[in-house]
C-alpha cells in the first residue's frame, strides 16, 4: 500500500468530533496511510496549501456557530486571501441536532468552503444527528476506502486517468472483469441513488421502498424522499436520481407532488448537469390522461439538463411485472455510473448478471423491510398543555424548532424534555403502547405512530402543533392523565369469558370449540381497536357524565355479549348492564365516536346495534325510547320532524313545566339571541299560543309532497311507527 | 354559471329555526347559488330514526336520494347534522350494492322510484369555500361582520369524505369564511365537539354540561358571538344557554346565530336584523 499522507481536522465542543477523528486514525494506520489528527485550532489556514488528503469532523454549536477551537481558523479561512486548494481532496462529517434550527451548519460550512477554494470533494458530506455513531463510522469507513485506492495525493478525477490503482483505472477504460474491478465499481466512490416518489394511494411509496431495498445489491446507497417537502436544489449534487410518481383525477401530480413540481416548473428550478435519471410512471388507461405525472417529471428532469439512463416506463393498474423490469434495467444502469458521475454503459449487463440471483431474492415479500424515509426538517411550532399539580396551575409552553418531518410525535416529545425541558410530563413507551395516548391538534393518537407532518397540515411553511392530554380524564401532570377510573369502570363489567357448555366439532386432533369466520371477523372488528383510552376519549359525551362507562368499556361487553362462547347468564347480567343508565343510553352522539377513524366507524355502528337492541328490549319506553319513537313517529305523520310533539311526549307537563321557569320558554318565544322573524309563524300561534310564536315550533306540520311514498317506507320497513 | 343544487333546508329550518330557512335563500342568491327546493324531502333522521331501525332511516334517505337524482342535481343544505346524516348513508349506500339494490326493491314497491348512486351531499360551508372560492365572498360584502367570531362546526360534517377539502379534525373552512367577511375568526378547541342534540330529551343533565363547556370556552378565548354551521347545535346553544349555565356555573351569555345568518348580513340583506344583532352582541354578556 502506497504511503499517504491524511490530515484528520476536528472543530469539536463535547469531544464527540475528537473522538470521531482518533477512531479514524486507528482506522487510517490499519490501512497503511499515514494520519495525523490535529484540532482546528493546531494548525493555520496556510498550512492547508500542503495537505492533499483530509477528512474534517466538525461540530456544530448553538445557533449554527462554529465550535470554540474552529473559530479563529473559520475567521482566517474567510479572510482577504484564502489558500486555493487545488489538488486537495476532501470529505467533511458534519455533527448537530435535528431539533436546532441550523442543523450540521459548521460542517456545511466548511464543506462549501473547501469546494470553493478548489479542493475535490471525494464523497457527500454527511450530517449526522445526536444518534451519529453509525452513519459517522460508515463515513470514516467508507471515506479511508476511497483513500486507501488512491495513489500519492492526485485529485480523484485525474487519478483515475492517469494514476489509478488498477481496479479503478480498468473502469475507467470499461474492460474490467467480474471480480474485483466490478466489486471496486460497486463499492467504492460516491454510490448514492436518491429515490422521489408522489404517491396518491401510497403504491408509488410502496414501490419506491421496495426498490431502495434492492439497491444495495447493486451497490447503491438509496435514500427514499417523499416529494412533500423535498428541496429541489439539492437535486443537483445528486448524481443519481429515480421518480416514481402516479397521476390522479383529470392527469393531475398527487397532493404530495404538487408544490415540488411547480418549483421544478418555474424558471429558477436547478441545472442539472451532472444527474441521471429515470421515471417509473403509475397510471391507469381508462383515463384520458394516462401517466400523465410521470410524463411530466420525464420531460421536465430533461430540460433541467438530466441525462435519462433508461427510457420511462407506463404503467398500468396492474404495474407489478411492468415496475419490476423497469427496476432491473434502471438499477443495473444507475450502478454502472462510477463516483465521478461517469456512466459506463457496457458495464451494465455484467452488473445484471453479477447481481441479478441477490436482486431476484430482494424482490420476493420475505425479509423484506421498509428502508427508513428521509425527509427535509421543517420548522414546528409545539405548544403543549402545561399542568403543574404542586401549584394547581395550568398553562401552555410553545417551542419552535427545525424537526424531521418524518420523526414522529413521540420523538418530537422525547427531544424537547431532552433539550429543552426536563420537567415536561408525558407517558413514555412503545410506539403501540395504548396508554401514550394524547391529542394532538383536536386528533387522538398514540405518539409513538404518528408522524408530525401527518398529524398537522403545514401552514404558512410551519408546522403547529398543540398537544393536549386526553380529554375524559382527570390529568396527573401534564400530558400524563389518570386511567384507574377506565380500568376501575372496565374490572366492574366483569370483561372476562364465562363460557357456555357447548358441543365442539370432531377434528383429526381432536374434539374443539369452532366459530363460523363471519362472526369471529365481526366481534375482532369490534374489539380491536388501538388504545381504550384513546377510544373513551373519543365520545364528546364522557367528559361531560361522571357516570357512563364509555365506548371502550361498552364496545367490548357487547361483542362478549354476541360472542356464541358466552353463557347465557352471563349473556342475561351484560344486557343488564348495556341497558342501564351508565350504558349505551348515556351516550349522548355517536357521531363524535364515528368521526375519529375507520375503527371507530366499526365500534359506532356496533354501538347503534346496542343501542338498537336496548331500545326494543325497553319496547321505546323511558325518555330515550320516547324520543326515538315519537320523532319516528312525527316523520311518518309529515314527513319532517315536530319538535312540539317531542317536548310534549319526551318531557311530559313537569319537564315543559321546568322548561318554563329555566328559560328555556322564554328564549324559544322570544328567538333571544338569534335575530329577527315573525312573530307568529302562522294563524296557530295566534290562537293556540304558544305554538309558532316566535321561535316556537308550530304545533303542526304541512306534509311534503308525496307523503305517501314516506307512509309507505315506513310501513313496508318498520311496522311499528 | 350559476351553481345549481337541490336544497334540503335541514330539520328544523320550518320551525324551531326559521331564521335559517329565510337567510339561506338571499344568500345563496347573492353568491349564484340555484337552489331548488327538495318538496318532497323528509327528514335526514338526525341519527335518531336509525336508533330505531337502520334500514328505515337510510330506505327514507334513499328516496331523498333518488328525488335529487331526479333533477339530475346534488344536494346542498346549510345543517350540519343533516350534511353528516345524509352523508353516511349516502356512502353506506355507494360503497354496498347488494344493500343498495335491496332499498331500491323497496323504493320501487313503495314509491316507484330508483336511486343509481348519481348524487352527492355538500355542506353551504364546503360549496363556499371549495367551489365559490373566498375571494368572490369578499368581493360581495357590503356589511363587514367586524366581530371576534367564534365558529362552531359539530361533530358531523367533520368526518372523512365530509367536509370537502379540510381538516377533519382541525378545521379552517369557517375561519376562512368569518376572515373573508370581514370578521375576527377566535381560536377555540370546542368547535367540532358534540353537544349532545340526540340525546337533549333523553340525557339532559349531560348535554347540559356538553353545551356549558362549548358556549364558555367560546366566551374565554374572546368570542362576542358564535355561528354554527348546524341547524340543531344553533337551536341548542341559544336556547338553553341559561339552563346550561343554572346546572354548572359556568358564564355562558353569548349570542348564536347560524351560518346562513352571517352571510346574509354580510352580503346585505336583513340590515334591521344585523343592527339587532349588534345592539345584542353589546349588551349581551358577563
Amino acid at each position: 500500500m502506497t504511503d499517504s499522507p491524511l490530515l484528520i481536522l476536528f472543530g469539536s465542543e463535547s469531544g464527540n468530533s475528537e473522538y470521531l477523528a482518533v477512531e479514524a486514525e486507528k482506522q487510517a494506520k490499519s490501512l497503511g496511510l499515514s494520519p495525523s489528527v490535529k484540532g482546528m485550532d493546531e494548525i493555520k489556514i496556510e498550512d492547508l496549501v500542503e495537505v492533499k488528503n483530509v477528512i474534517i469532523y466538525c461540530s456544530t454549536w448553538g445557533e449554527g456557530d462554529m465550535p470554540d477551537n474552529a473559530v479563529d481558523l473559520w475567521e482566517a479561512a474567510n479572510g482577504d486571501s484564502p489558500p486555493s486548494l487545488e489538488g486537495c481532496n476532501f470529505a467533511v462529517c458534519a455533527l448537530g441536532d435535528t431539533s436546532y434550527e441550523f442543523f450540521c451548519q459548521s460542517g456545511k460550512d466548511w464543506d462549501g468552503w473547501f469546494e470553493k477554494q478548489g479542493a475535490t470533494r471525494i464523497l457527500d458530506r454527511v450530517d449526522c444527528d445526536v444518534e451519529y455513531e453509525d452513519p459517522a463510522a460508515d463515513f470514516t469507513s467508507k471515506t479511508l476506502s476511497i483513500f486507501s485506492s488512491m495513489a500519492g495525493g492526485a485529485p480523484i478525477e485525474s487519478q483515475v486517468l492517469e494514476d489509478a490503482p488498477p481496479e479503478l483505472e480498468s473502469i475507467a477504460e470499461g474492460e474490467f472483469d467480474l471480480g474485483e474491478g466490478l466489486e471496486g465499481l460497486l463499492s467504492s466512490g460516491d454510490r448514492s441513488l436518491h429515490i422521489l416518489f408522489g404517491s396518491q394511494s401510497g403504491n408509488s411509496e410502496e414501490l419506491a421502498a421496495k426498490y431502495a431495498k434492492k439497491a444495495s445489491d447493486f451497490g447503491l446507497d438509496a435514500t427514499v424522499h417523499d416529494m412533500d417537502g423535498f428541496d429541489l436544489s439539492s437535486m443537483s449534487s445528486m448524481k443519481r436520481v429515480l421518480i416514481i410518481c402516479s397521476t390522479w383525477g383529470e392527469g393531475d401530480m398527487p397532493d404530495n407532488a404538487e408544490e415540488l413540481w411547480q418549483e421544478a416548473s418555474s424558471d429558477s428550478a436547478p441545472k442539472l448537469d451532472g444527474t441521471f435519471f429515470s421515471v417509473l410512471a403509475l397510471g391507469d388507461t381508462s383515463y384520458e390522461f394516462f401517466c400523465e405525472s410521470g410524463k411530466d417529471w420525464d420531460r421536465r428532469l430533461e430540460e433541467m439538463g438530466a441525462t435519462r439512463l433508461v427510457d420511462r416506463v407506463d404503467c398500468d393498474v396492474d404495474y407489478d411485472a411492468m415496475a419490476e423490469a423497469w427496476s432491473l434495467d434502471t438499477l443495473a444502469a444507475m450502478a454502472a455510473v462510477d463516483g465521478n458521475g461517469t456512466f459506463l454503459e457496457d458495464q451494465v449487463d455484467a452488473i445484471k448478471d453479477h447481481v441479478g440471483g441477490t436482486a431476484a431474492v430482494a424482490s420476493g415479500e420475505d425479509g423484506f423491510t421498509v428502508p427508513s424515509l428521509e425527509a427535509e426538517a421543517i420548522q414546528v411550532e409545539i405548544s403543549i398543555f402545561r399542568y403543574d399539580p404542586e401549584s394547581a396551575t395550568t398553562g401552555r409552553d410553545t417551542w419552535v424548532c427545525a424537526l424531521p418531518g418524518n420523526i414522529s410525535v413521540m420523538g418530537a416529545l422525547r427531544a424537547l424534555k431532552d433539550t429543552h425541558d426536563g420537567s415536561l410530563t408525558f407517558r413514555d413507551g412503545q410506539d403501540d403502547d395504548p396508554t401514550t395516548a394524547i391529542s394532538v391538534n383536536g386528533r387522538l393518537i398514540l405518539p409513538g405512530s404518528v408522524s408530525i407532518d401527518s398529524v398537522a397540515s403545514q401552514r404558512e411553511d410551519s408546522l403547529q402543533l398543540r398537544i393536549e392530554p386526553i380529554p375524559a380524564f382527570d390529568v396527573i401532570r401534564d400530558l400524563v392523565v389518570d386511567l384507574w377510573p377506565l380500568e376501575r369502570s372496565r374490572e366492574s363489567s366483569e370483561p372476562w369469558m364465562i363460557a357456555a357448555t357447548r358441543s365442539g366439532a370432531n377434528t383429526s386432533q381432536g374434539v374443539i370449540g369452532i366459530m363460523e369466520p363471519g362472526v369471529a371477523d365481526h366481534l375482532h372488528s369490534i374489539t380491536d381497536f388501538c388504545s381504550a383510552p384513546l377510544l373513551h376519549s373519543s365520545s364528546d359525551a364522557t367528559p361531560h357524565s361522571d357516570d357512563y362507562m364509555g365506548p371502550a368499556v361498552l364496545a367490548r361487553m357487547w361483542a362478549r355479549m354476541n360472542d356464541p362462547r358466552s353463557s347465557a347468564r352471563s349473556i342475561s347480567a351484560i344486557k343488564e348492564m348495556i341497558d342501564s343508565p351508565s350504558g349505551i343510553k348515556a351516550e349522548t352522539d355517536l357521531a363524535s365516536i364515528r368521526r375519529q377513524n375507520a375503527s371507530s366507524r366499526i365500534i359506532s355502528d356496533a354501538l347503534l346495534d346496542a343501542r338498537t337492541a336496548t331500545l326494543g328490549r325497553d319496547a321505546f319506553n323511558g325518555r330515550h325510547g320516547k324520543h326515538v319513537w315519537w320523532y319516528s313517529w312525527s316523520v311518518k305523520s309529515s314527513g319532517m320532524v315536530n319538535d312540539t310533539v317531542l317536548y310534549r311526549q319526551v318531557l311530559g307537563p313537569l319537564g315543559l313545566f321546568g322548561n318554563l321557569f329555566s328559560g328555556v320558554t322564554a328564549r324559544m318565544v322570544l328567538g333571544f339571541t338569534r335575530t329577527g322573524g315573525n312573530m307568529f309563524n302562522g294563524m296557530l300561534g295566534m290562537v293556540a299560543p304558544p305554538a309558532g310564536i316566535g321561535k316556537m315550533p308550530k304545533q303542526f306540520n304541512s306534509s311534503v309532497d308525496n307523503h305517501h311514498e314516506v307512509v309507505a317506507i315506513f310501513n313496508e320497513v318498520d311496522g311499528r311507527f | 354559471m350559476p351553481l345549481k343544487y337541490a336544497y334540503h333546508p335541514g330539520n328544523v329550518a320550518h320551525s324551531s329555526a326559521t331564521e335559517v330557512a329565510q337567510t339561506m335563500e338571499p344568500a345563496a342568491k347573492s353568491l349564484g347559488i340555484e337552489l331548488v327546493p327538495l318538496l318532497g324531502a323528509t327528514s335526514c333522521g338526525a341519527g335518531i330514526i336509525r336508533q330505531a331501525s337502520r334500514r328505515l332511516q337510510l330506505t327514507l334517505n334513499a328516496r331523498t336520494f333518488a328525488m335529487a337524482e331526479e333533477m339530475s342535481l346534488d344536494i346542498i343544505t346549510p345543517c350540519a347534522a343533516t350534511a353528516g346524516n345524509l352523508y353516511e348513508d349516502l356512502h353506506t349506500l355507494k360503497s354496498n350494492p347488494n344493500l343498495l339494490g335491496e332499498i331500491n326493491d323497496v323504493l320501487e314497491r313503495t314509491c316507484g322510484r330508483r336511486f343509481n348512486g348519481d348524487t352527492n351531499v355538500h355542506h353551504l360551508l364546503h360549496v363556499i369555500v371549495d367551489e365559490i372560492g373566498l375571494e368572490k365572498l369578499e368581493s360581495a360584502v357590503l356589511n363587514p361582520f367586524d366581530l371576534d367570531t367564534a365558529g362552531f362546526y359539530g361533530p358531523n360534517i367533520q368526518q372523512e369524505g365530509a367536509c370537502g377539502n379540510d381538516d377533519v379534525h382541525d378545521p379552517t373552512y369557517l375561519e376562512q369564511v368569518i376572515d373573508a367577511i370581514g370578521g375576527r375568526p377566535v381560536s377555540w378547541e370546542s368547535r367540532t365537539q358534540s353537544v349532545g342534540v340526540p340525546g337533549l330529551f333523553s340525557e339532559e343533565p349531560t348535554v347540559l354540561r356538553q353545551a356549558a363547556a362549548v358556549l364558555s370556552e367560546a366566551k374565554h378565548e374572546g368570542a362576542k358571538i358564535i355561528v354554527s354551521a348546524c341547524n340543531l347545535s344553533h337551536t341548542v346553544l341559544d336556547v338553553y344557554q341559561g339552563k346550561a349555565s343554572q346546572a354548572t356555573g359556568l358564564a355562558t351569555n353569548i349570542p348564536v346565530i347560524h351560518l346562513t345568518e352571517m352571510l346574509a348580513f354580510a352580503l346585505g340583506h336583513h340590515n334591521d336584523r344585523l343592527a339587532q344583532l349588534r345592539t345584542r352582541v353589546a349588551v349581551i354578556g358577563d
